[in-house]
């Protein structure tokens, strides 16, 4: 599926001049199997893409289309379609239920495309490191192990794109290297692309474009 | 999971009070329309009479047998009447303005006869087939409804004769014979008559109206006609209005017709009144249990939000809710029924001890009652859940 962002500005942030090379204000297509880091500073407007690329908000001027069709058009069933097999998101609260355990988080997700069986879940929990945590509320997990779950969660269906708003801020190196290879091993096996956002400079991955704000 | 997810912290104090509230308006409410319908219905067919008819006179004093008040109606007084707003009709009873003679005339039957007094009235306060009750000229015989006092009075006559009594069915099988003639007895005409039907509440024999107009016409002993005495039809559950208005016009009834038609208001009036605080209750309490699902879906505007933003439908989210209280309100809905059966055995033994007999079936208008409740609730029950859930995807 191809992405093109036709001039978005979102209200908010109307008041602000934008360069040529930002995602705001300009034309830009992301094309299905690229991978794409944006790179920017906090405040300006990270989550802000990110959940107006997901059609959560849609207070901005322009227009963004998926295959051509603008996404404002989408009824509240194409979107739950897109979400569940097209568009795939990690957001920067998580969005995990905290009083379900990481079983049921996952299985909630999963079973809306039966995407994975509950032992190829428990294998991606494994590499992840947080197998012990199989049981146990996610309220009650860290912020790194939450984000592990929520990164396991946004793959456990089909997807074109993969959306991850700063999906690494509280991951040590050894956990961040983990779950980038599982994102790029699943990414690659879909035929999918992935869109992260960060705040991080040092990044080891080859991305194949990288976006600005 | 999902429900697991939408139902698990629940406050659910309020949701027991309004399905305490909501069993017991239900129940209310099926037993009181069961016992509205079965006392309306009762007394129906008992008489050939219509239901909540009485036959009215004006009473007699001392002033009328001086002529110094009229016994007999006026067309403005009937008019008058007929005005009341719990007044459905009111028509003169004729009476015949000629003689009349009534006997046996069946060969197996002694020879009884009596000079006797026919009246005819309007055959819509009547609870009888229109194809038995009415007769032309020229037809074989004329239909007759008796006094049942007549007959206890012919069956007395048959025990003194040394023949056994009659039954109803038999005496509707007997030949009887009517003798019309004029004032001076110059003029005479015979008519076989057949009894089709018994009445308490009328002291004279029925006849149908074109046979009185005929014998009126034929034999009239030219006097005008004076009505003495109306028919009214009151209106369901106003029997008390009725008898206000024949104490005011200084009228009076057959004492079993009032006390029927009173009896059957006040209780009609009480179960009105039942029917009212279960009606309000089922309101209250439904309107309770859906305030309850706004108040968890407000508790839960974080789930139904991220369930979306994962790729649940809200069309699934909201089934979740409507479900759940179609359920709850159907259990409510099979307990209140169940626990109508387990009042209703009891009910009807009281009022068997008490001796009065109604129908013991299920009315369909109570379990309609129900749907109708049942209905209505799911349907705001599922506006209000997809108004809530939308407002959040």
């Amino acid at each position: 599926m191809k992405i093109t962002l036709e001039n978005i500005i979102p209200y908010p942030l109307a008041t602000t001049k934008y360069g040529t090379g930002s995602v705001w204000g300009n034309f830009i297509e992301l094309n299905q199997g690229q991978q794409i880091i944006l790179n920017a500073s906090s405040g300006k407007g990270k989550s802000t893409f990110t959940t107006t690329l997901m059609g959560i908000r849609n207070d901005y001027e322009g227009s963004i289309l998926y295959d051509g069709i603008n996404i404002k058009t989408f009824t509240s069933t194409d979107w739950s379609k897109i979400r569940s097999s097209k568009m795939a998101a990690v957001y920067q609260d998580l969005q995990l239920f905290p009083q379900l355990t990481v079983k049921e988080n996952l299985l909630l997700k999963n079973r809306l495309t039966d995407r994975y069986t509950e032992t190829e879940l428990i294998q991606h929990v494994e590499k992840l490191k947080i197998d012990t945590k199989w049981n146990h509320q996610c309220g009650k997990l860290s912020m790194g192990q939450q984000q592990r779950v929520a990164i396991i969660r946004a793959i456990a269906q089909p997807y074109d794109w993969l959306i991850m708003d700063e999906p690494f801020s509280h991951l040590d190196l050894e956990n961040k290297t983990n779950c980038m290879d599982l994102i790029h091993n699943n990414t690659i096996e879909q035929g999918a692309g992935f869109i992260l956002t960060t705040l991080d400079n040092n990044h080891t991955h080859n991305y194949d474009q990288e976006l600005k704000l | 999971m999902l429900k697991n997810l939408l139902f698990k912290n629940q406050d659910k104090k309020q949701l027991i009070i309004a399905m305490v509230g909501a069993f017991l308006g239900i129940t209310f409410l099926i037993t009181s329309i069961h016992y509205l319908i079965r006392i309306n219905d009762f007394g129906k067919g008992a008489d050939i009479l219509g239901p909540n008819t009485i036959i009215v006179q004006k009473r007699v004093s001392n002033s009328s047998l001086l002529k110094l008040t009229r016994t007999d109606f006026s067309t403005s007084e009937l008019e008058k009447i007929k005005l009341k707003p719990f007044i459905q009709d009111v028509k003169p009873v004729i009476a015949n303005n000629f003689n009349v003679s009534f006997e046996t005339a069946d060969p197996l039957i002694p020879r009884f006869r009596s000079d006797v007094f026919i009246q005819t009235v309007d055959p819509k306060f009547m609870d009888v087939k229109s194809t038995a009750w009415k007769w032309n000229e020229g037809d074989q015989f004329v239909p007759i409804i008796m006094p049942r006092d007549f007959l206890v009075m012919l069956n007395t006559f048959m025990s003194a004769s040394g023949i056994p009594q009659i039954s109803d069915n038999l005496a509707m099988a007997i030949k009887f014979k009517f003798t019309l003639s004029n004032e001076k007895n110059t003029q005479k005409e015979w008519f076989d008559t057949r009894i089709i039907g018994f009445t308490n509440e009328i002291a004279s024999l029925l006849v149908p109206e074109n046979f009185m107009s005929y014998g009126n016409t034929k034999f009239s002993n030219g006097k005008e006609q004076k009505i003495t005495q109306i028919m009214i039809s009151g209106k369901e559950g106003e029997f008390g209005l009725v008898e206000d208005l024949l104490t005011k016009r200084g009228l009076s009834s057959k004492n079993a017709q009032m006390v029927v038609g009173k009896l059957k208001s006040i209780i009609g009036t009480l179960l009105m009144l039942i029917l009212g605080i279960s009606t309000i209750a089922v309101f209250v309490s439904g309107l309770v249990l859906i305030q309850y699902m706004q108040l968890l879906i407000s508790r839960n505007i974080y789930e139904i939000k991220t369930l979306i933003h994962i790729g649940y439908h809200p069309k699934n989210i909201l089934f979740k809710f409507f479900f759940y209280f179609a359920s709850i309100f159907g259990l409510i809905a099979s307990l209140g029924v169940a626990f109508f059966f387990f009042i209703k055995h009891y009910i009807d033994g009281i009022l068997d001890t008490g001796g009065i007999h109604i129908d013991k079936g299920i009315t369909p208008g109570s379990l309609l009652a129900l749907l109708i409740a049942y209905t209505l609730f799911i349907s705001i029950n599922y506006f209000t859940a997809k108004k809530n859930v939308h407002k959040l995807s």
